[in-house]
């Protein structure tokens, strides 16, 4: 029963951590443009972090050791400092995006411009990390994120051609725009293939103090957690197919466009919902990728860390966080569009990809961190998959950018 | 046991339990006529710049010496004859308030970090 409860909040925080403002934009702007096309992105991608997800967990609760811990030890400083330096800018772009996401939730409910949220958001976020516990960020956060929920069942209210929706989970050839096409597709394999994702997990792991008698539930909450939030991803993709694209809104090139996605099934409250749930899921994962920063650095180095200590207790790790994301509201305070940066930093993430994912083939293989537990054909092949695939969107990303990017 | 595979890198606690830092740096011992020894594991930013090279880490110890001072312009050591076990940690029979590995740490929490309110 204990590990029933455990499972379930598990899949609900992962559905908090899945969805942010990246899964909504990329899938919101690919279902207005391409209709039931780009499904097998999100499909691809949620199969793809699952199994990462999945290692991340086994590797921390077998070998208590974080991602981060492990890259350091296995590699040396020296190698360990460039999957550093890349997930710390990737995530403060992503967190500057998060952010951006609240502020635009905000502006929608206010009329106040978005600019103006960005510091108040990034004082509130930081303050419940100042204050809260691990507990209350992962729990209580991540549980108001259900509301996302609703995008599911606007899409199953709004009847799709459930075979239609079957046929864009196969991947297919664009007949138009082509290089916008394949832009997306990186952005939506970038947004579900989020290294912080996996990285907060194992230190979430190792947090909560697990060990081999948890892998069965960490095998479950990845896979039923992660196949959650891909879930409502391929929910706002259809709603986004069906109502935007619908009334000839192809190109979504502007975050007042988004709204419209709900009201035709829920009138006045589909704004309502909207607006919440674009500030709830990317006001989640803003406190998540700012703790994951702190994680990274303070692993990193040796520091003291832990969410559950109190900010004297570990000056290094909470003034990491502290500036990270005071730092991240300074670009939304100059009023950069959050919607471009979001696309932006969702390209960057898959071209960065290769370095955070190729130490999984050796730290899962490696019988002294894993011991028994290392990985089989099936998992090596998924990882491999993923070093591939991450390989290719790194060289196409950029000049996609160029010629496909909005 | 190898050195670089199994000691360089590995999680530093002190008998407190107490995160110190990472093995950044090792300091062997050359004897005449015997094989060398290791004597003592270095920690902090001038031993993690000079993994790097010759030349940052001469850049770091040079900033470390007019931040804190000529004693900062050598890494923190700790005696290997300190060690008490190899774990997932490698803890030391030492005190780390002791000592100056955590000093930066003590002035964030005394000047910054313990001001704002709430910490």
């Amino acid at each position: 029963m204990k590990k029933l409860l455990e499972i379930s909040l598990g899949v609900v925080t992962s559905v908090g951590g899945f969805l942010e403002v990246g899964s909504m934009a990329t899938a919101a702007q690919a279902g207005a443009l391409f209709g039931f096309q780009l499904i097998w992105a999100i499909v691809l991608g949620t199969i793809c972090i699952i199994f990462l997800v999945e290692m991340a967990g086994r590797f921390a609760a077998v070998s208590h050791h974080t991602i981060a811990d492990g890259i350091r030890e296995r590699f040396g400083f020296n190698a360990f400092l460039w999957p550093l330096l890349a997930v710390l800018l990737v995530n403060f772009l992503v967190l500057s995006a998060e952010i951006g996401g609240v502020a635009i939730a905000a502006e929608l409910a206010t009329g106040i411009g978005f600019q103006w949220w960005a510091f108040p958001v990034a004082f509130l976020a930081w303050l419940l990390l100042w204050k809260g516990t691990f507990g209350l960020i992962e729990k209580g956060v991540s549980m108001l994120g259900l509301i996302t929920l609703c995008f599911v069942v606007a899409a199953v209210m709004l009847k799709p051609e459930w075979k239609q929706v079957a046929v864009g989970a196969v991947p297919s050839l664009p007949q138009h725009d082509t290089a916008n096409y394949w832009f997306m597709a990186v952005s939506i394999l970038g947004a579900s293939i989020s290294p912080y994702l996996f990285m907060f997990y194992s230190s979430g792991a190792v947090e909560d103090q697990w060990d081999k008698s948890y892998l069965g539930t960490n095998r479950a909450i990845a896979g039923l957690g992660m196949s959650f939030g891909g879930t409502i991803s391929v929910a706002v993709l259809i709603v986004a197919a069906l109502v935007l694209g619908a009334h000839g809104v192809n190109q979504v090139d502007d975050y007042n466009q988004l709204p419209l996605m709900l009201i035709p099934v829920f009138g006045f409250w589909g704004f309502v919902l909207f607006a919440a749930s674009l500030g709830i899921a990317c006001f989640g994962a803003a406190l998540e990728v700012a703790l994951q920063q702190a994680y990274l650095v303070a692993q990193g180095f040796g520091w003291t860390w832990g969410e559950d200590l109190k900010p004297r207790d570990d000056p290094g790790f909470s003034l990491v966080y502290t500036l990270t994301l005071f730092l991240a509201a300074v670009p939304i305070a100059l009023g950069l569009d959050p919607l471009r940066l979001t696309i932006f930093s969702m390209a960057l993430t898959a071209a960065s990809l290769p370095l955070t994912v190729v130490p999984f083939l050796f730290l899962l293989n490696d019988e002294r961190y894993v011991g028994q537990n290392r990985n089989g054909v099936i998992s090596n092949a998924a990882v491999i998959f993923v070093i591939a695939l991450g390989f290719v969107l790194a060289v196409v990303a950029i000049p996609l950018q160029i010629f496909g990017g909005t | 046991m190898q050195l670089l595979r199994d000691i360089l890198d590995k999680q530093v606690v002190d008998r407190e339990q107490v995160k110190i830092g990472k093995v950044d740096g090792l300091v062997a011992e050359l004897r005449q006529g015997k094989p060398p020894r290791v004597v003592a594991v270095e920690l902090g930013s001038i031993a993690l710049a000079r993994r790097l090279g010759a030349r940052p880490g001469r850049w770091t110890a040079r900033l470390a010496a007019r931040l804190s001072g000529k004693k900062q312009a050598r890494p923190h050591r700790i005696a290997w004859n300190k060690v008490r076990d190899i774990g997932v940690d490698i803890e030391f029979d030492i005190d780390v308030r002791r000592t100056k590995i955590l000093a930066w740490q003590s002035w964030l929490r005394d000047h910054i970090v313990g001001r704002i309110p709430g910490a």
